[in-house]
């Protein structure tokens, strides 16, 4: 049987019946409160009459709702592309083309199965939105019947060029790369820095902990070794401190015990895991971009972490994961030129220019002087009668403040910088951890210049780029860049002109 | 600059884009769409402020001009969003689809300007609400793997040029798959 697919064509009407389903679905809220009504109230008859009414409305508008939505619901195939048009009120006509579209399957609901009908749903490349089944698609038909559905299928797919998944460099077996050794796992688990992860931890342990010790207990304990409510302080301060970095090394050896990451041909395998044994595999093709980050406690040991953006699409979507948990910053380069070559780019970083500096530092600083100065100048000025010790601890508490949030935002122009190199983007910036990322200029979705009317008279912008990833893409911004170089920067990676 | 790239000096050659606008325009009409859009919205912005100020006069010991002070705000949102913003917004919004890139410039103070290659582009869509399609406009919305990018407010029949135009071109532009 052929079916023709070069004019629009309506969905099966079995669609009304599932359109309808979906619109009481979604105002199941309304609907709710007279069956509640009706099954709880009184039933005297003007009440029953008035729940039927409202029943044969919310009926009758939910079959007009299934009916428009048929009516307004068409798709063809035209030209190399496959073009879908609904919506009642607002109107959307999409269209995806041919050899973008990277799957076309069938589902069928209990509804379908009724009416001997499929959901035919059609997905690209990492596209639609990052949920799951039906939301995901790029475009759902909700009812075609099966030989409808399979001549579409066929009709899409001829006009297809073949996944080319490289099956042929099996023969190669996969070769180490990198593991980590148990020297390795202790050393990650004591930089990571990851305090606020062990707190419900502690917190945890700690009511356990009040059952076996009653609190006069402690406080006779702790009084006997360190007399004075400062000492105390100081000491349950650091003791919580030692176990919440414990706490981070016992679950980095958890996650990371054993991380040793394989090639095997075209793709990229890391078994991980102290109890739970955990492996993946990621195509080497799929990665978008390359984050190497530097933690507080990481960068002045010279070690760094290796994190990967990539792309999937239906049923493994994208992922952002770690590629490798600690190595020095020094053989990153040449980690990533045994894993993933097109990322192997260790440029000189161009730094920012120096007027950008004063912007760093003034964007850190402000919220603190702003929130603070209230809190100590009003007691002073108004008189308040603060006690001795604020007028002294009060402004030395603001100076430091307005210090450190300036010293960050030194740390953080320092730190700023990129590069252009062996046609990939390098962009380093500092959020508390200095972050490297590393995208190859053909992986780039889209690149930014944006400026607000400061930056405009100081000839500054803000650059970005953006890859694909889980949940929409991932981004890289660079504030306070030079204009012109930024301008130069988004030209210069502009894609090849089509061959 | 030029250090890595053969196509670096003749890119350069070609135009700095950074300061040559996107030639296109959106529909004049847009302002009166963003102005009748944010009618409504300071419409909202009126009723919220209005029970504000109810709220206080009635239950607070405030003096007038206090009680008052979220219908000024409103007032201002207004004036603001109906009267200056459309106007800014259009001049700054522009456009341009070239061969291998779409470039689009947008923002009244916070101005944004993005290219995204046609290679990346997934699938296009043109959308029409109801407002819109009273004054015969349509918006273009455009999807790659990181995300959505729309051009609004053009005319009906353009927005089905820009659509088709920029569907053609991503089929050309695909260099390989993901």
């Amino acid at each position: 049987m052929t079916v023709e697919f070069s004019r629009p064509r309506r969905l099966h009407p079995a669609t009304m019946v599932i359109e309808a389903l979906r619109g009481l679905r979604s105002w199941s809220g309304a609907i709710a409160f007279p069956v509640l009504a009706s099954v709880f109230g009184d039933r005297s008859g003007s009440v029953v009459g008035l729940l039927v009414v409202m029943l044969v409305v919310i009926a009758a508008g939910a079959a007009a709702w299934g009916y428009a939505s048929w009516r307004a619901t068409s798709y063809d195939v035209r030209g190399g592309m496959f073009v879908f048009r609904r919506g009642i009120v607002q109107k959307s006509e999409r269209s995806i083309p041919i050899d973008h579209i990277q799957s076309v399957d069938t589902v069928q609901g209990v509804v379908q199965r009724l009416f001997r009908v499929v959901e035919v749903r059609i997905e690209t490349a990492g596209g639609g939105s990052s949920g799951r089944g039906r939301d995901s698609a790029d475009a759902a038909l909700p009812a075609l019947s099966r030989s409808v559905a399979t001549a579409l299928q066929a009709e899409l797919a001829a006009a297809r060029p073949e996944p080319v998944e490289a099956e042929q460099a099996e023969a190669a077996g996969p070769t180490l790369i990198r593991r980590m050794g148990f020297g390795d796992v202790l050393l990650a688990g004591a930089t990571s820095g990851q305090i606020g992860i062990a707190l419900p931890l502690i917190y945890g342990a700690s009511q356990y902990f009040d059952n076996l010790f009653s609190e006069e207990r402690i406080r006779g304990l702790v009084g006997s070794v360190l007399p004075g409510t400062f000492a105390a302080v100081a000491f349950i301060l650091g003791a919580v401190l030692l176990l919440s970095w414990l706490a981070a090394i016992i679950g980095t050896f958890w996650a990371y015990y054993g991380f040793t990451l394989y090639r095997d041909g075209e793709n990229l395998r890391i078994t991980r895991g102290l109890i739970e044994r955990r492996e993946v595999t990621i195509p080497i093709s799929r990665i978008q971009a390359v984050r190497t980050v530097e933690g507080v406690l990481r960068q002045p040991l010279g070690l760094a972490l290796v994190r990967m953006e990539s792309a999937g699409y239906g049923k493994d979507a994208g992922v952002s994961m770690t590629l490798f948990p600690l190595l020095p910053r020094k053989a990153a380069a040449a980690f990533l030129e045994a894993v993933a070559p097109e990322f192997a780019a260790a440029p000189e970083l161009r730094p920012l220019p120096p007027r950008s500096l004063r912007r760093y530092v003034f964007r850190e600083s402000w919220p603190w002087t702003v929130l603070i100065a209230p809190a100590v100048l009003v007691p002073i000025l108004a008189d308040l009668q603060p006690p001795d010790w604020y007028s002294w601890a009060a402004p030395l508490g603001l100076a430091a403040a307005i210090g450190l949030s300036a010293l960050y935002g030194w740390a953080q122009y320092r730190s700023a910088g990129w590069a252009c190199e062996r046609d990939c983007i390098v962009v380093r910036t500092r959020r508390l951890a200095r972050t490297t990322l590393i995208a190859p200029r053909r992986r780039l979705q889209s690149r930014s210049v944006a400026q607000t009317p400061f930056q405009r008279r100081r000839r500054l912008a803000t650059f970005r780029i953006e890859v694909a990833s889980s949940g929409g893409g991932a981004s890289a911004s660079l504030v306070d860049m030079d204009a012109e170089e930024a301008f130069a920067a988004v030209q210069q990676l502009a894609p090849n002109p089509a061959a | 600059m030029q250090d890595s790239t053969s196509t670096g000096e003749q890119a350069a050659a070609d135009a700095e884009p950074g300061w040559i606008e996107p030639h296109e325009r959106l529909d004049r009409s847009a302002i009166t769409l963003w102005r009748v859009n944010g009618l409504i919205e300071s419409g909202f912005t009126f009723l919220a402020a209005s029970a504000a100020a109810a709220v206080a006069s009635l239950f607070a010991d405030l003096p007038w001009y206090i009680s008052g002070l979220p219908l000024v705000v409103a007032l201002l949102v207004a004036v603001i969003t109906v009267g200056v913003a459309p106007t800014v917004r259009w001049r700054r919004w522009r456009y341009e689809i070239r061969d291998t890139e779409v470039d689009l410039q947008r923002g009244a103070i916070y101005i944004t300007r993005t290219l995204v290659p046609l290679a990346r582009v997934q699938h296009v869509d043109t959308q029409q609400g109801p407002l819109e399609r009273r004054f015969g406009l349509a918006t273009v919305s455009f999807h790659t793997a990181a995300g959505a990018h729309r051009i609004p407010a053009l005319r009906e029949e353009r927005s089905r040029e820009v659509a088709a135009r920029i569907g053609a071109l991503a089929k050309v532009a695909r260099d390989e798959p993901l």
